[in-house]
C-alpha cells in the first residue's frame, strides 16, 4: 500500500530531491526523528513494559541501535504487581494484567541507571504515579539524570486500582499535571495515552497545552477473556490490557486522531509486528513507533522492524520517512469527534510535516 | 542449576522426527544448532510456530537431549490447544523457532536418594532427569501415577530408562488399571527411603500441591516443576508470577536480580519453573 501511494503522489519538496532512479539498497537513509530537544537516530523504540529496563536483552542485540529504549514504568515505591493469572492469549492478541510491577525508584536509581549508562542506548524512562504529586517527586529525583534522555509518563495503565488509565483520562488533569512536571525537567516529556476514551485527540491537545513534547498513542485496550469452565475471567483482575496484532487497526485510528489534533510528535504504538505495520503508523502521522508485544515473541523484533523499514524505504527509493509520513489527505482531516484538524499550524511547527500539509 | 543471567538463544530449529507416542500423545525430536545451549532436566524451551495458528510461543519442557552428530531435543506433548495442535501437524524437515534453554531445572545434585514423581504427561522432564541420573551413575526411585493406564504416557520409556540406571519404577493409577491402585502419595508413603531423599516432581498442580504438602509435613525436600501461562519466557513481561510463602518472602534477597521476581512473587519462567515446596504459598496456587 505504501509503495503504491508513493508512486501516485504529486512531486513535493522531498519527492523532488529523490533521485530519478533510486539506488536501491545503496542510498543513505535519514531516519532521524526529533522529540522536543532530543534527536533519535531512527524511529523505532521499544514500548514500556515489554523490554524490561533495557539491559535484559542486551546479550541478544545492542539496544543502542534502536531509536530509544523505553523502560518498564517505575513508581516511587516498588510494586509487586497483580496476582496470577496475569496473561491470557486471545485471537491475534494477548491480555495482560501485570499491574505495574517494578523495582521502585530507589533500586531503579541504584541499580538500573548505572547499567543503562553502560549500554550507551538512548533511554526514555517511563514513570507512573497515582497522583500528580507522585509524578513530580519522581521527576525531582530523576529529572536531571544524564542516563535518561527523556521521560514517558504512563497516564494509561489499565491494570491498577488507583492512578490508572481512567484517573488520567481527564484533559484538565493531564494539562495541569504536565505543567507541574514541565517545571521539574528540561528533558522531553512524552505522555502515553489510553485508547479507551471518548477522544484521544482531546487528551493529546491537553498534553500539548500542558507542555508535553510528544504523546504516545496508544497503550493497551481494556479487554476481558472468559473462562467458561470456571465461570469467570481468565485473569485475576477481571480485565486486562489487550495488545498485539488484534489492536493494530484500532490503534492506527487513534494514532491518526492524535496526530491530527496536535503539532507535537506522536509516537505510534499498538500491534506493530513488522516494518510495514510501523510504516502504517508513520503514514497515519506518527513520527516514531514503539514495538511491544512483538518483543515477547521475538526478542529481536524491534531490530527487525527497523531493518524492514529501511528495506521498504530503499525499495520505494525514499531517502527519509517524510515520503511516508502523514500521507492522509483532506478526507481524513476531520477527526472522529468532529473537530477539524489544524494542519497549517502543524506544518509550520514541524518541517517534516510539510508533506502532509501539501497533500491535505 | 540456577540461571540468573540469560544464556538463551532464539534459533531456527528443524523437526527431525515426530511420532505418535501412545494415547494421543506425540514425541517430537527437534534439531537445534550447536550454539543452542544444552538444556538441563526441568528447563524449558519456547516453541514458536508460524503466525496464523497462535500468537505467543508455547513453553515446553524438554524430555530428552541427544548430542550426537546433531544436537536434538525431545518433547513429549498432547495436542490439546491451538498451539500444540499446530505443532502436531508439522512434518519432518519443517522449521520452527525455538528460544531457550530457559528457567531453572531440577537440582539433581541434592544429597540423598532422588525420588522422581510424575503425573500423567508431566513425566516428560522426569524421563530426562532419569537418564541424567543414569549418566551420573546414581540410583533413583521413579513414581509414575495417572488417572488410568491410558494416561501413563511413555511408561515403557520410563521403565527402560529406570532399568538402565538400576532404579525402581512404581506405577500407580487411580482406577487400578495398571500398577497399584491409588495416588503417587500412597506410593511415596510406601517407598520413601529411610535416609535422606529429594523429591523431583512434575504433573498437574493438584498433584504437585499434594506432594509439596506431604513432603513439607515430613521435612523432605521436594522440587516441583510448575506450569504457568507465559508470554516471553525470559522474565521481561512479568506474566507468570508464583506467590511466595512467608518463608519464601523472608528468604528473598532484596538484591536478587529483578528478572527473577520480587518479594511477593517469583517468576515461573526465570526463578522457576522448578521450585522447592517451601518457597511457594500453596494456598494461592491453583
Amino acid at each position: 500500500m505504501v509503495r503504491a501511494r508513493a508512486k501516485a503522489r504529486p512531486a513535493t519538496a522531498a519527492g523532488a530531491a529523490r533521485p530519478a532512479s533510486p539506488a536501491r539498497g545503496n542510498g543513505v537513509l535519514d531516519l532521524t526523528v526529533r522529540i522536543g530537544s532530543l534527536t533519535l537516530a531512527n524511529p523505532v523504540l521499544t514500548a514500556s513494559g515489554t523490554y524490561g529496563y533495557g539491559d535484559e536483552y542486551a546479550h541478544v542485540q545492542d539496544p543502542s541501535r534502536l531509536g530509544a529504549i523505553v523502560t518498564k514504568t517505575v513508581t516511587l515505591e516498588p510494586r509487586a504487581g497483580n496476582p496470577p493469572t496475569r496473561i491470557a492469549e486471545t485471537a491475534g492478541g494477548m491480555l495482560n494484567t501485570i499491574g505495574l510491577e517494578n523495582v521502585g525508584l530507589a533500586r531503579f536509581v541504584a541499580e538500573k541507571l548505572p547499567a543503562l549508562r553502560r549500554m550507551h542506548a538512548v533511554v526514555i524512562a517511563s514513570i507512573g504515579g497515582e497522583t500528580p504529586r507522585e509524578l513530580e517527586r519522581l521527576l525531582a529525583a530523576l529529572g536531571g539524570d544524564p542516563a535518561i534522555a527523556a521521560f514517558e509518563v504512563n497516564f494509561s495503565c489499565p491494570n491498577v486500582a488507583k492512578g490508572g488509565a481512567r484517573y488520567w483520562a481527564v484533559p484538565a488533569r493531564l494539562e495541569r499535571t504536565l505543567k507541574l512536571l514541565r517545571a521539574r525537567t528540561r528533558r522531553p516529556l512524552i505522555a502515553k495515552l489510553s485508547p479507551d476514551v471518548l477522544s484521544v485527540g482531546d487528551l493529546a491537545r491537553a498534553c500539548e497545552a500542558g507542555g508535553a513534547d510528544a504523546v504516545t498513542a496508544v497503550n493497551t485496550f481494556v479487554g476481558l477473556a472468559v473462562d467458561l469452565a470456571h465461570g469467570g475471567s481468565k485473569l485475576s483482575r477481571l480485565t486486562g490490557g489487550l495488545s498485539g496484532p488484534a489492536i493494530k487497526p484500532l490503534a492506527l485510528a487513534r494514532c491518526h486522531e492524535a496526530a491530527r489534533a496536535v503539532t507535537i510528535p506522536v509516537l505510534g504504538s499498538g500491534g506493530i509486528m513488522n516494518g510495514r505495520d510501523a510504516l502504517e503508523f508513520i503514514a497515519c502521522g506518527a513520527q516514531a513507533v514503539q514495538v511491544g508485544t512483538a518483543s515477547f515473541i521475538r526478542p529481536t523484533a524491534a531490530f527487525e522492524v527497523l531493518e524492514q523499514i529501511e528495506t521498504h524505504l530503499r525499495e520505494m527509493g525514499a531517502r527519509s520517512l517524510d515520503q511516508v509520513r502523514g500521507r492522509f489527505g483532506a478526507d481524513a482531516t476531520r477527526s472522529v469527534d468532529g473537530r477539524t484538524a489544524t494542519t497549517h499550524t502543524r506544518a509550520a511547527a514541524s518541517p517534516s510535516r510539510r508533506v502532509s500539509a501539501r497533500t491535505s | 542449576m540456577s540461571q540468573t543471567r540469560a544464556e538463551w538463544r532464539q534459533v531456527t530449529a528443524r523437526v527431525a522426527s515426530q511420532r505418535e507416542h501412545g494415547f494421543g500423545h506425540y514425541w517430537l525430536d527437534l534439531e537445534v544448532p550447536e550454539e543452542f545451549g544444552t538444556p538441563e532436566p526441568g528447563q524449558f524451551v519456547q516453541i514458536l510456530l508460524d503466525a496464523g495458528s497462535c500468537l505467543l510461543p508455547r513453553p515446553m519442557s524438554v524430555a530428552g537431549v541427544k548430542s550426537g552428530k546433531r544436537k536434538t531435543l525431545g518433547f513429549l506433548y498432547a495436542p490439546v490447544g491451538i498451539g500444540t495442535r499446530a505443532l502436531a501437524a508439522l512434518g519432518q524437515g519443517e522449521e520452527l523457532s525455538a528460544l531457550g534453554p530457559l528457567g531453572r531445572g531440577f537440582p539433581l545434585e541434592r544429597p540423598g536418594t532422588p525420588v522422581l514423581v510424575a503425573g500423567g504427561r508431566g513425566v516428560a522432564p522426569l524421563l530426562f532427569a532419569a537418564s541424567r541420573l543414569g549418566a551420573l551413575g546414581r540410583k533413583a526411585e521413579f513414581v509414575f501415577g495417572a488417572r488410568d493406564r491410558r494416561h501413563l504416557v511413555a511408561a515403557e520409556d520410563a521403565a527402560t530408562t529406570i532399568k538402565r540406571l538400576g532404579g525402581r519404577l512404581h506405577l500407580c493409577t487411580d482406577d487400578g488399571s495398571r500398577g497399584t491402585r491409588g495416588t503417587v502419595l500412597d506410593v511415596l508413603a510406601r517407598i520413601a527411603p529411610e535416609g535422606a531423599c529429594a523429591i523431583h516432581a512434575c504433573g498437574p498442580h493438584a498433584m504437585l500441591k499434594a506432594v509439596a504438602r506431604w513432603a513439607m509435613a515430613r521435612g523432605i525436600e521436594a522440587w516441583l516443576a510448575m506450569e504457568s501461562v507465559m508470554a516471553c519466557g525470559t522474565g521481561v513481561c512479568r506474566g507468570c508470577p508464583m506467590p511466595r510463602s512467608e518463608r519464601g518472602r523472608q528468604a528473598f534477597s532484596p538484591g536478587a536480580p529483578s528478572l527473577l521476581g520480587n518479594r511477593e512473587f517469583a517468576m515461573c519462567c526465570t526463578e522457576g519453573p522448578v521450585f522447592e515446596a517451601r518457597e511457594l504459598d500453596w494456598e494461592r496456587i491453583h
